[in-house]
């Protein structure tokens, strides 16, 4: 095909060169001499034969074998990744062209049936695979620790140094002594799963009976406690395809431009805006979501947005813009008549708005001061809001990474609710936003799963440490026991870190810097680092083993969307593991023969899974397709077939939309009282706040809160007044891809500053400065722009901690900055933050390595 | 500010400077881009999947999407301007070149560098308007987009045009994508295209092959 293709050229390229005998390029062009001599062009001979491609030898996407591959990361997308590979090197990757599912042809890419193609960190997964940090062999800490000296040792020894300190540890210490840090950063895929209640570890350190795990999320939790106690689950999101039938979409705090967002919410969103749907960007920046989809912004100070909500509730109901019907069939406790019988006396979401409990009506006035918006701005999104059906108010995670971050979602969850635009296609009810229902795990998942003997608040860990046994348990967050373990403070004496860069992503950096060195300070023998990873990573630097982990290219598995999307995608072992690379599955597996539970952890496993996975995998793969896809999705097609296609693709009856059978058949809800819970009756009963894992009192029904930190703090703001806040940038997945230099050519770590503020401080773009408060300080480049809120800094969270020895961090990294004191729904408060800033001669290292390119520019071109 | 230019005098000049040095070539059917500056969201999948399909290390950029921001707190606008080689009718770079290593194809007007024949001495890199031409130090050669011939030959589109989340970035017939009649999802509904937006080199200087859907702040008045 590709031959003949080429032939025709030619002689296309060789009639032209007989009309236009002297020029240069089409005589280069042209095929061989004597094809030339032919006609007539005399001694003129090309000096090269040069086919169309110029860069000979180049191998061409049909020479390569292609597999059929997707990317991992813990983004909540999942993409294709088509890998074109020669032996067993991969050349390069495309993504998803229409192909490579049932009925597929190049180029299909309907509305149903969108291709999935991958983002830029996924495009640039070869400069990761084949990274200069790739981990090849077990390493072994020589040095102290966070020096980041290691030698090369032998699995067999890295593995029995690490079962031996397991036995002493949980003998000395207990059954909490093993902290599990695994996170969703090494695996995402159905059988290779890093993640505390599914995952690998969990299962292995609960079999072992020695774990503490981290219940909190550090992306969404008050996000979760908000959807659990509101709707009774996390799965209130509606799929992909379902935003591109709204009318108008507020985009609260949400930059699907960075965050992509699973499935293709964000090309769905691009075909609402051109069948007219309105867009409503509330963010202290003006995002490139704001920017992509025309919307209006309304810059918001950060850590407010439930009082801005507020504003709107009252507008609203003062307005009788509300839905009362939805409200007396679906919604408990909006007002008065709406309470339950038990609780008639308890305070309504109505009279709270309009302030008979403390005498202050929560109108748009109100709102105004504290949010930095106009109260007349409020009104008039309220008014579109109400008025226009059907509209989606997307409340999305991060203003919910805050103090009281729980406060912002249950807000909006009242105004979806008042407004009736739950259930409904073109509504909104997220929310965490989990959809679409994917069959989640391959590998035994049983009464082993999640077991553990404490479990605290993600973040607490290192107060813990620093304060064992002087710490009460609501400080922890200590979720409730039914045995004598229950409210004991763990005593932690290890971690093991499985796909998980927690060091350098959870909040107060400096403080588990100190947490370690007291671990440290017991004695060599007192305490157990473990980092599984495929790369080094800032907290693996910390580690006293780094056990070299393969990638999803080297191992066998099936990747699902965990967020939006809904399709699977075969991922077959495209190469084989680099250097000594091996699976968790295969690490843990041989952990447990070695620790005696090697048959009960792993049981379609032989003694010798750790040199020979292949089979095993392949075996636990095709019961899942058999036994749960097949069987409970009722899906006919075969293992094989998908393994032939590579991309599954569910064609749904109908979008799917959350709680529509609720609305339309009247299917209850899975809250105690089967509605809508503004007033949430779980959170009402409690009494005595201490023994729950919040700790701290939670009102029932949602309300404003002032924030520890805030631009509204007066007494802070005189010495720190800036607020930081840290979204997910677009270039990384929280710390991963942080060391590609393709993708930091594209966007630098950078302090994003309003152009006004700049100019009080005499910054400008690209100057080097120290972001600073109490807890730390990070040195970083400049961005100034009108493009954010004046007192708002922006710092993507994830760079890499580079420490200068004088406790600065070169890095840029945001979480030096953060308060290790999560909202009492266990949200974590990444975005109450107040700081200042000041010029430095320091130098700012965007990496570990230095990489001599140039930005890419942002241009501000007015003219 | 100086006085206005005579545009008609330099459009002559510029006709005889090419005249003097070589003969264009009017390939049989001209491939162009076509870039939705609105509704992209800048994402650089594009630049990525252009980086991994070249093999390019870090420095060299074929395919650049430029941030434009502009106004004043809180009125604010922002798009995008993504251009890789406009694969020019009249290329700028083609007849600076000392060794002849760049040629136009005349099946579809793909402008590529001949690396086994270029000395790396950046000549057109310094003609091109849109700084297309990329020097790669490492192997001491100027490398550009070549709009990934070997997917053309074999009946597909570019890796940056199949790697688009959004769908704003297509490649068609140019003519076909300048009078609307080529279908690419790139252009919606309601979209007309443009051939220059503002702070870009104007196109007559080498006639590029490519359109845009234009922000409003970036149109360009008089547009031809």
């Amino acid at each position: 095909m590709l031959e003949r293709t080429q032939a025709e050229w030619d002689r296309e390229l060789l009639l032209s060169a007989g009309l236009n005998p002297d020029r240069r390029d089409v005589l280069k062009a042209g095929a061989g001499a004597a094809a030339v001599a032919t006609l007539g062009l005399g001694p003129i001979l090309p000096s090269k034969e040069v086919q169309a491609f110029a860069y000979e030898p180049y191998p061409r996407d049909d020479q390569l074998t292609t597999v059929v591959t997707s990317c991992a990361h813990n983004c909540g997308s999942r993409h294709a990744l088509v890998a074109h590979k020669k032996g067993d090197v991969i050349v390069r990757l495309s993504a998803d062209d229409g192909r490579y599912q049932e009925g597929g042809e190049y180029g299909k890419d309907t509305e149903e049936e969108p291709q999935v193609r991958a983002c830029l960190r996924g495009r640039s997964y070869r400069s990761r695979l084949y990274s200069p940090e790739r981990l090849l062999y077990p390493m072994k800490r020589v040095g102290k620790r966070g020096e980041g000296k290691f030698k090369r040792v032998s699995w067999d020894e890295a593995l029995t140094d690490i079962a031996e300190r397991m036995v002493y540890l949980k003998g000395k210490y207990g059954p909490t002594a093993l902290l599990d840090q695994s996170y969703a950063g090494a695996s995402y895929g159905v059988l290779h799963k890093s993640d505390q209640i599914e995952g690998l570890l969990g299962r292995f350190l609960g079999m072992f009976g020695c774990r503490t795990s981290s219940w909190s999320v550090p992306s969404y939790q008050g996000t979760t406690f908000s959807s659990r106690m509101t709707f009774g689950t996390i799965q209130d999101g509606n799929e992909d395809d379902t935003f591109a039938h709204t009318k108008l979409m507020i985009m609260w705090g949400w930059n699907p431009a960075y965050t992509f967002h699973g499935g293709n919410t964000f090309y769905y969103m691009r075909l609402a805006k051109q069948r007219g749907c309105k867009f409503v960007c509330v963010d202290p920046q003006y995002t490139d979501s704001a920017a992509a989809y025309d919307a209006w912004w309304i810059p918001i100070k950060p850590n407010t947005d439930a009082a801005m909500m507020a504003g709107m509730a009252h507008y609203i109901l003062a307005n009788n813009l509300h839905d009362q019907e939805f409200i007396n069939k679906f919604v408990l406790g909006m007002d008065a008549g709406t309470m339950p019988d038990w609780a008639k006396d308890r305070e309504n979401f109505k009279d709270y708005i309009f302030g008979k409990y403390d005498g202050q009506p929560k109108t748009p006035e109100w709102a105004e001061p504290i949010c930095g918006v106009k109260a007349e701005d409020i009104k008039k999104l309220a008014d579109m809001y109400a008025t226009t059906k059907p509209a989606a108010l997307k409340a999305s995670w991060s203003p919910g990474r805050n103090a009281y971050g729980e406060q912002y979602n249950r807000m909006a969850a009242a105004l979806q609710a008042m407004t009736g635009n739950i259930g409904v296609l073109g509504g909104c009810a997220e929310g965490v936003g989990k959809a679409w229902h994917a069959e989640g795990t391959a590998y035994p998942y049983d009464e082993f799963a999640n077991v553990w003997y404490a479990s605290l608040k993600s973040d607490r860990w290192a107060h813990c440490v620093l304060n064992y046994p002087n710490v009460s348990r609501e400080e922890l967050g200590l979720w409730p026991r039914d045995d004598q373990l229950d409210g004991q403070p763990p005593n932690i004496r290890g971690i093991f870190w499985q796909g998980s860069d927690w060091l350098n992503q959870l909040t107060n950096i400096n403080k588990e810097i100190k947490a370690l060195r007291k671990l440290e300070a017991e004695g060599e023998k007192e305490s157990l680092l473990v980092c599984m990873d495929s790369t080094i990573t800032p907290t693996g630097i910390w580690a006293d083993y780094l056990l070299p982990i393969a990638t999803h290219f080297e191992r066998h598995d099936v990747a699902l969307p965990w967020y939006k999307g809904h399709y699977y995608i075969h991922r077959p072992k495209v190469i084989e593991p680099l250097g000594e690379s091996k699976t968790d599955f295969q690490v843990f597996t041989e952990l447990a023969f070695r620790l005696g539970f090697g048959e009960k952890y792993n049981p379609r496993a032989a003694r010798n899974y750790f040199e020979r996975n292949d089979e095993t995998d392949e075996a636990y793969l095709l019961a899942w397709w058999t036994n749960r896809v097949q069987h409970h999705q009722g899906v006919t097609m075969s293992w094989n077939d998908f393994k032939n296609y590579g991309i599954y693709k569910f064609k749904l009856d109908r979008p799917h939309v959350a709680f529509q059978d609720n609305v339309e058949k009247g299917v209850p809800w899975s809250t105690p009282s089967g509605k809508i819970e503004i007033f949430s009756q779980q959170l009402a009963r409690i009494t005595d706040w201490k023994r729950t894992s919040y700790g701290y009192e939670i009102p029932a029904i949602p309300k404003w809160i002032e924030p520890w930190e805030s631009l509204n703090a007066t007494d802070k703001t005189a010495t720190h007044p800036f607020h930081v806040i840290s979204p997910h940038p677009r270039h990384r997945t929280h710390s991963i891809f942080n060391n590609i230099p393709w993708l930091r050519e594209t966007y630098e770590q950078e302090v994003t500053i309003n152009a006004s503020d700049a100019k009080k401080l005499g910054v400008k773009t690209g100057d080097t400065v120290e972001v600073f408060n109490d807890r730390g300080s990070c040195v970083v480049p400049v961005y100034v722009t009108e493009r954010c809120m004046p007192g708002v800094l922006v710092l993507h969270e994830g760079s890499w901690m580079d420490l200068d020895g004088k406790g600065r961090d070169l890095s840029g990294n945001p979480d030096f900055l953060t308060l290790d004191n999560p909202s009492p729904a266990g949200a974590f408060a990444y975005n109450t933050v107040l700081a200042n800033i000041r010029k430095t001669d320091a130098e700012h290292r965007p990496g570990w390595d230095r990489l001599a390119t140039s930005r890419s520019h942002v241009f501000r071109r007015d003219l | 500010m100086a006085e206005p230019k005579d545009k008609a005098k330099i459009k002559e000049a510029v006709k005889r400077k090419k005249r003097e040095v070589y003969t264009p070539v009017k390939p049989d059917m001209q491939l162009g881009f076509i870039h939705n500056n609105v509704d992209c969201i800048g994402c650089r999948a594009c630049e990525m999947a252009c980086k991994d399909k070249n093999g390019l290390p870090p420095g060299p950029r074929f395919r650049r999407v430029m941030y434009v921001e502009g106004g004043t707190y809180p009125d604010v606008y922002a798009y995008k301007v993504n251009m890789s080689c406009n694969h020019c009718a009249e290329p700028a770079c083609l007849p600076t070149c000392p060794t002849g290593a760049i040629y136009k194809r005349q099946k579809d007007g793909i402008v590529d560098i001949d690396s086994s024949l270029c000395i790396g001495c950046r000549r057109c890199e310094a003609a091109c308007p849109f700084g297309a031409p990329q020097y790669i130090p490492e192997q001491n050669i100027v490398s550009k987009c070549n709009m990934c011939v070997d997917e053309i030959d074999a009946g597909r589109k570019p890796y940056c045009v199949m790697g688009c989340m959004m769908r704003v970035l297509d490649i068609g017939p140019i003519d076909q994508l300048l009078n609307g009649t080529h279908e690419t999802k790139a252009r919606g509904p309601n979209d007309q295209v443009v051939r220059q937006v503002k702070n870009m080199a104007d196109p007559a200087l080498t006639n590029p092959s490519i359109v845009f859907v234009p922000h409003s702040k970036g149109a360009v008045k008089n547009d031809g």
